[in-house]
Order: structure tokens, then C-alpha cells, then sequence
């Protein structure tokens, strides 16, 4: 009986040990907001200006400010640390300071902070962001509280440059008091977030700053979690252990949207998805790998029959969560081409078989072929990848094309990409549509090596449009590159990512159009004003 | 006793040079690093101002003696894309690890132990049916799936575990059941299959004969025995839930090694890949000595000299 007696006293002892070890996991302040963001990882370090990777910059929005930043809705602008800003002629750009703010740490965010930021980001060159400030030739302290940019040529999309990558303000004092490598363990900044803990691409904690100078944050916390598998993301925002899930897969919306308390929206990805041919043989590596090839896509005929051989809409479905496009800029700039090239009508009539049998039938292919190699990653920025390439690799064979189709793990494709040249005729490219990005990608002085898309008339275009400051004449040169676009083919587009997102409905969010989950005005606790 | 362990941690260090070549030279098997690491902005005269900044434009045969000159003073370097040591990064995330490893250890004996010894005392019993089903199901079961549906039932469902992280202690639970079951399906069959080997020897029956109950039999008797290739084994699937770790990882956001080094493969970050290799190999080789040493202290018929 004794026996039996301490058994069981061992047994409930274990069993309370249990009970306790499986406790509600965080213990909550019920008095105190907070919002877990499941971040995909990894996240590099929050010295931001040194890292190119969007999702990390996404968490450096919350801990600076920059001079100015990007609206949610992506029409304009509006100021961080700048209070007003103003092109005061071609090639200078004037920023106005809020007079008294300060970093986290108390020092002062001035026109000298301003000037030793935008130096060091553009003159380190182990800073993955540094060629996109390349376009600055000066940074002159005015006074305290104004700063003048001066860039190198007149720059148009200067607002997009100084307000993207390599943007955020760090305190210089601190840096130069701790060094750079202390500043990556505890970095500090001037924006409404202070980051309170961190574990190194794991788990950021970011706590609202009493002293900011657009007031205290609504929410108290928000936390970025790492979650690398999207299964696991959405069972803890089922479970109520994170708040939002971005990039939710597409078979997982049925479940979610069964679940009580989620909220599912879809905002674009600010990515498209395209098919780059090769359309010149003299750049990059493509001769020593592959010599005395002759890519089928060097004939216009074949790159046209390759667009009208392509059901957009079903590739847009097999995607699972996008929209079909022809264009290459995200609709929602006016640069765009709006409906145009993206309404349903516009996509419809691109597709034609009929037409692609005729142009392959112009091109000497009446009887069938010719062979293209067509090359893509099993998973890339757009998502499918490989599901959207094999469909395409049967849309192609049905007007009469040889499809090779190779599918490389993301990051050797990633090399083959990096590493110039390798690409036969087709491959599947995922970038951004952010209009001042486009005409970039288009510059033969920029990777064509390895996309080998590089043409004279389109770059002087493309270079003629990145400089003019007169935003009509810059339209009108729009034209001229759509023109360009679709006589010349040498991009496919197939679709706009959307991103589907799932959210707890205890808060209010708005998506961003640029893609990126950094939340500041764009998220309240529900009920409250946004 | 002291030579043999002077010998094994010598081979120990030949060992973790020969690991210190391969992680040298495999990472830059899979290619030149600034090209995955620089962004599509940087053309090829930027990407080689980068390549002169972290040394890869040096022979690779010079880049390996710095390498090497350094490691053993225990700089790996600067992680190119968090800019903090890398040995920093991996001591921080090698806790966890082991953490993780450890428990799922113990889970993997505490079962596997008594179910061999059982079964194998009840031979082709219902017992033994049932455990060689569950041993089987538990080696089958893929570790990726095991843990979603852990998280789907105890956090999605019954709302009890985290389902991610190492927050709250309760947090190990999934991921090391996750880990502890592979190695308890394995290491019962072992153990059942040892015991039945040392069971039919004659100094057991002798055992039986004297009157002495089954279980001073077993654990006096046969167990100390039977220890040995299941310590072995132990000691080797030990090492591979150091290193293997990392599909759990992932899965439970479990901020060990594991991931750190899956993360740093995906960008090639070398410094990082090669620290956490380094101690992955030293960790392995460590286990091993100490399963080595401890074959002398359950059976003292082994000698090393």
C-alpha cells in the first residue's frame, strides 16, 4: 500500500510537472499590445544600409527613420527625419530636418548625421546597397536642420533612391564610439521601434519608443519571429501564437478561411514573373559554354510566337495567387500602361496559337520545331516556378516547339543566373516592377551579362527616361520603351505575384503596394483609427 | 587508459583537419560566393572589389593556411551578412542545439531501453509484435511530418505547446518527441537483438540456476553486456542528432545550429558554414572518446593497452 502510495505521489508529481511545462507557452501583460509577424528567414543584421535582402530592411523600417519614405499605397512620398523636401534645381535635392529629434540613445539626428550616413553608404564598397548611391556626388550641410543632396546627373527618381535600400539613418557618434561590430549586436536608431532583443535570425523584439517624434506607436511590441517552414507559419497563426502570415500557400486558404478570427487578404507581391529570351549571343559567358550555339530566340519571329503561344490566365492559376500581365511595371505606377497591358481583354488577346504557328511558320519552323531550351528554379521570388515552367513547356510544344526543360535547385539556378551567360534561349526570371528599378535592369552597363537582354536603342531609352526631370517628357519616353518592349520581345511577362496574407482580426492592417511587411501607419489594433 | 585516450584525441585532431579541408574547400565547391551574395546591382568590377575585400581573390591554397591559422585560435572570421564574429553566431546557437540533442537522447533511451529489454525477454509475445510495429512505424516516420502534425494536434487543436521557438521550456517537448522517436525505434531493436545474443549465454543460465531473479539477471548480468553496441550506436546516433537536426529545426523555428547553418549554406556564407561544421565534426568526435572511455567503465575485461 505504501508502494502503491509513493507511485502515485511520484506519478501526480510528474504529472504536475507536465501540466506546468505545457502552460500557456508566453505568459502575456493583457495591458500591453503585441503583434508577432512570422518572418520566412533569414534575417542578416541590422546594420541596415549593409545588406541588399528587402525582408530584413522590412524590420530596419521599424528601428530608423530615413530621410523619406514610401507611402503605403505607393503614389508618393512622405517625410521620416525630413520634414519637407524640394528639388531646387536639376541635380540638387534639398531636405528639410524636424529640428530637435534624436536617436534612440539621445544624440541628435542633424544635417551631420544625415551627411555622414548617405557618405558611408555610398562610398563602402563591401555595402550590397552601395551602387544604387552611386547616383550622389554630394551631400552639403546647409545648417543644423537642412541638408543638400547633390546627384551626379539630373535623377527623377531620386525620392525612390533615397527612400529605398541603405536609406535608414544610423547614429554616427554611437557607431564611431562602439564600432560597427558592437553596433550589429545592439544597434540603435530613430524610429518608433526600439530594438529591445534579438537573437541573430531568430527572434526581433521591437519596442515602441515613448519619445519618437510622430508619437508613441499604438502597438507596444511587435515581434519578427522566424518561421522557415510556410506549414509551420500558418499552424501557429492557427494555434494564435503569431498574428500575421505573409505569402500564405494557396492550399492552405481553405483551412483559413474556416478558422474564426483570421482575416485573408491578397495585396501584391510587387514581383513579376517573367520569361527572359536571349536575344544576342556577344555578352556574357554563353560562347565558352555552349560555343557555336545559335539560340532559335535570336529571331523576333520566335520570341513573338513564344508570347502568343502562352494562356496567361492559366498560368496566373497554376500560380495560384496572381494576375495575369503583359506589361513589365507594376499597374499601379502610371508608367505602367494601367489597362492597357493588364486588363483582361489586354492579356486575352495576347494569347493567339494560331498567330505563334504563323510566326514559327515565318521563321522557317513550318514543320515543326525549333528546340529551346528553357531553364527555371523549382522555386524562385514569384513562387511555382517549376509548376508554371512545365506548363508553359506544354503551351510551347503545342504550337509546335522542342521544349528542354531544366529545373535547378533555387540556389544553383541562382548561380547559373550570377554567373553570366549560361541561359540558352528561355529562362524564368522573378523581379520586381517598381518603376524606377525597370528601366535599370534594361542598361547595358547593368547584368545584362547574364540576361542577356542588352540593347542599344532600349538602354538609350531607358537612360534618357532615368534622367529627364520633366515628368511629361518623361511619360512621353515611356512610350517609346513600351514601344520598344513589345517589338523587340525580349521579356515575356507572365504574371504579377499576389501575396495572400493572413492576418489576426484584433488588428487592422493595410498591405503595402511595394510588398514589404514593415508596419508603422499601416497597422492599429482594431477599432482604433488607422 | 591514458595513452589510448592521448591516441583517439590525436586521431580526434587529424580527424577535425581533415573536417577543416573538406569545409574549406567543399563551400567553394558550390561556387563563388559574391556572385549569390551580391545583389543584381553590382557589376562584375564591384563584384571584384568585393572578392579583393574578403580575400577570395587570393589561391585558394593561401586562403586555406589563413583560414586555418585562424580557426585554431578560434576566428572564423566575420559572417558576411550579420557582421558579428562567426564563432560568436555559433556559440550562441550551439546550446540549443545541444540542448535539443540531449533530451531527445534521454526520450530515445528512456524508451528504447525498457521496450528491447522486454521484448526481448517475451520473444514473438504480443508485446514484442506490437513494440517491433511501433519500431518499424517510428523508423518509417519522416521527421518533417512527425513534427507538423504534432504542432497541427497539441498547438493548433489542443492549444498546449508552442509551436515554434525555444521561448518557454515546454517548447523542447515537439521538437525533441520529434527526434527522440527515430532514435528509439532504432535503438530498441538494437537493444532487443543484444539482449536476445547475451541472453543464451551460459553465464546467464548459470545466473538462472543460482536462483537469482530475471531482474538481477538482466540488468547485473546481461545488460552490462549488451551495453556495449548499444552504447556504440548511441554514441553515433548522438552525432547524428547534432547534425540532423536540421529539418527539426526548421520545422519548430528552434533557434540551434542546425538552421543557422542551413541559412548561411543558402548565401553562402562561408565563415559561418565552416565555424559551425568545425564544431558540428568536434562535437561528434568528443561523443565518441567519451562512449570509448566509457566501454572500460561497464566492462572491465576491455582493455586499450
Amino acid at each position: 500500500m505504501t508502494s502503491i502510495s509513493r507511485k502515485g505521489i511520484l506519478v501526480l508529481a510528474l504529472l504536475t510537472v507536465l501540466a506546468l511545462l505545457a502552460a500557456p507557452a508566453v505568459a502575456q501583460d493583457m495591458e500591453e499590445s503585441e503583434f508577432v509577424f512570422a518572418h520566412g528567414g533569414p534575417i542578416r543584421t541590422l546594420d541596415a544600409p549593409v545588406t541588399w535582402f528587402i525582408s530584413t530592411h522590412w524590420l530596419a523600417n521599424l528601428l530608423y527613420d530615413c530621410l523619406i519614405w514610401r507611402t503605403v499605397d505607393g503614389s508618393g512620398y512622405v517625410g521620416q527625419a525630413a520634414e519637407s523636401w524640394e528639388n531646387v534645381d536639376a541635380t540638387t535635392w534639398r531636405f528639410n530636418l524636424r529640428p530637435g529629434i534624436t536617436f534612440h540613445n539621445g544624440e541628435a539626428l542633424d544635417a551631420a548625421a544625415v551627411k555622414w550616413n548617405i557618405d558611408r553608404v555610398r562610398t563602402r564598397e563591401d555595402f550590397m546597397v552601395q551602387p544604387q548611391w552611386l547616383d550622389v556626388a554630394e551631400v552639403i550641410v546647409v545648417d543644423d536642420v537642412t541638408v543638400d543632396i547633390k546627384t551626379v546627373a539630373p535623377t527623377p527618381y531620386f525620392e525612390f533612391i533615397v527612400s529605398f535600400n541603405g536609406c535608414e539613418l544610423l547614429p554616427p557618434g554611437y557607431i564611431e564610439e562602439v564600432g560597427e561590430e558592437q553596433f550589429a549586436r545592439a544597434p540603435v536608431g530613430s524610429g518608433p521601434y526600439v530594438l529591445s532583443e534579438f537573437s541573430e535570425s531568430d527572434r526581433y523584439v521591437f519596442t515602441a519608443w515613448d519619445d519618437y517624434w510622430g508619437g508613441r506607436p499604438d502597438i507596444d511590441r511587435v515581434i519578427y519571429q522566424v518561421i522557415p517552414e510556410q506549414s509551420a507559419q500558418v499552424a501557429a497563426l492557427l494555434a494564435g501564437q503569431v498574428d500575421m502570415v505573409a505569402n500564405v500557400p494557396s492550399a492552405e486558404v481553405p483551412g483559413l478561411e474556416m478558422a474564426e478570427g483570421i482575416v485573408l487578404t491578397s495585396e501584391t507581391a510587387a514581383v513579376m514573373q517573367h520569361l527572359y529570351l536571349r536575344v544576342e549571343t556577344e555578352t556574357g559567358n554563353m560562347d565558352s559554354t555552349y560555343p557555336d550555339y545559335q539560340p532559335a530566340t535570336l529571331d523576333a519571329n520566335v520570341r513573338h510566337a513564344i508570347s502568343a503561344a502562352l494562356d496567361r490566365d492559366l498560368l496566373a492559376e497554376v500560380h495560384g495567387s496572381a494576375l495575369p500581365r503583359t506589361g513589365r511595371i507594376c499597374p499601379h505606377f502610371p508608367e505602367g500602361g494601367g489597362d492597357s497591358f493588364n486588363s483582361a481583354e489586354g492579356v486575352a488577346a495576347a494569347y493567339n496559337p494560331d498567330r505563334a504557328r504563323e510566326l514559327l511558320a515565318e521563321a522557317g519552323y513550318a514543320d515543326g520545331g525549333p528546340t529551346v531550351y528553357l531553364d527555371s528554379p523549382t522555386v524562385g521570388r514569384a513562387g511555382s516556378e517549376k509548376e508554371v515552367a512545365e506548363v508553359v513547356s506544354v503551351m510551347l510544344e503545342e504550337v509546335g516547339f522542342n521544349v528542354e526543360l531544366t529545373v535547378l535547385d533555387p540556389s544553383a539556378y541562382g548561380e547559373q543566373i550570377s554567373s553570366g551567360g549560361n541561359n540558352r534561349d528561355i529562362m524564368m526570371v522573378s523581379l520586381g516592377c517598381s518603376v524606377p528599378l525597370v528601366p535599370l535592369f534594361y542598361q547595358c552597363n547593368w547584368i545584362q551579362a547574364n540576361y542577356n537582354v542588352c540593347n542599344e536603342d532600349f538602354d538609350a531609352v531607358a537612360q534618357a527616361i532615368l534622367t529627364e526631370m520633366d515628368p511629361a517628357a518623361r511619360l512621353e519616353l515611356w512610350g517609346q520603351w513600351w514601344e520598344y518592349w513589345f517589338d523587340t520581345m525580349q521579356t515575356v511577362t507572365l504574371f504579377e505575384s499576389q501575396a495572400i496574407i493572413a492576418y489576426s482580426d484584433e488588428f487592422d492592417f493595410t498591405p503595402r503596394k511595394d510588398g514589404w511587411y514593415t508596419f508603422r501607419e499601416n497597422l492599429k489594433l482594431a477599432g482604433d483609427d488607422m | 587508459m591514458q595513452q589510448f585516450i592521448a591516441t583517439r584525441i590525436v586521431q580526434g585532431i587529424i580527424t577535425l583537419i581533415i573536417v577543416s579541408f573538406l569545409a574549406f574547400f567543399l563551400v567553394r565547391l558550390k561556387g563563388d560566393p559574391v556572385d549569390i551574395t551580391a545583389p543584381p546591382t553590382f557589376n562584375e568590377d564591384q563584384k571584384q572589389r568585393l572578392r579583393e575585400l574578403w580575400g577570395f581573390d587570393k589561391p585558394l591554397a593561401e586562403q586555406y593556411v589563413i583560414f586555418i591559422t585562424r580557426a585554431v585560435t578560434g576566428d572564423f572570421g566575420i559572417a558576411y551578412l550579420s557582421k558579428r564574429p562567426a564563432m560568436e553566431l555559433v556559440i550562441e546557437r550551439l546550446g540549443a542545439t545541444w540542448l535539443l540533442a540531449g533530451v531527445a537522447s534521454l526520450i530515445g533511451l528512456s524508451v528504447a531501453l525498457p521496450l528491447g529489454i522486454i521484448s526481448s525477454l517475451n520473444r514473438n509475445s504480443f508485446f514484442d509484435l506490437g513494440s517491433t510495429m511501433l519500431a518499424s512505424i517510428g523508423t518509417a516516420m519522416p521527421s518533417f511530418w512527425l513534427g507538423l502534425m504534432m504542432i497541427i494536434f497539441f498547438s493548433v487543436r489542443l492549444r498546449l505547446l508552442p509551436a515554434f521557438g525555444a521561448l518557454d521550456p515546454s517548447a523542447i517537448i515537439m521538437p525533441s518527441l520529434t527526434m527522440g522517436v527515430g532514435m528509439a525505434a532504432y535503438l530498441s531493436r538494437l537493444t532487443r537483438s543484444a539482449m536476445l545474443e547475451v541472453l543464451n549465454e551460459d553465464y546467464v543460465r548459470t545466473a538462472y540456476s543460482k536462483g537469482l531473479i530475471t531482474r538481477t539477471v538482466v540488468f547485473r548480468h546481461a545488460m552490462k553486456n549488451a551495453l556495449i553496441p548499444i552504447m556504440t550506436v548511441f554514441g553515433l546516433q548522438l552525432g547524428w542528432l547534432l547534425g540532423g537536426s536540421v529539418v527539426v529545426e526548421s520545422v519548430f523555428s528552434w533557434p540551434g545550429l542546425g538552421r543557422l547553418m542551413i541559412d548561411s549554406i543558402g548565401v553562402r556564407d562561408n565563415t559561418v558554414v565552416q565555424a559551425a561544421l568545425l564544431f558540428f565534426s568536434l562535437s561528434f568526435i568528443t561523443i565518441n572518446i567519451i562512449i570509448d572511455i566509457l566501454y572500460a567503465v561497464i566492462d572491465p575485461r576491455i582493455r586499450f593497452d
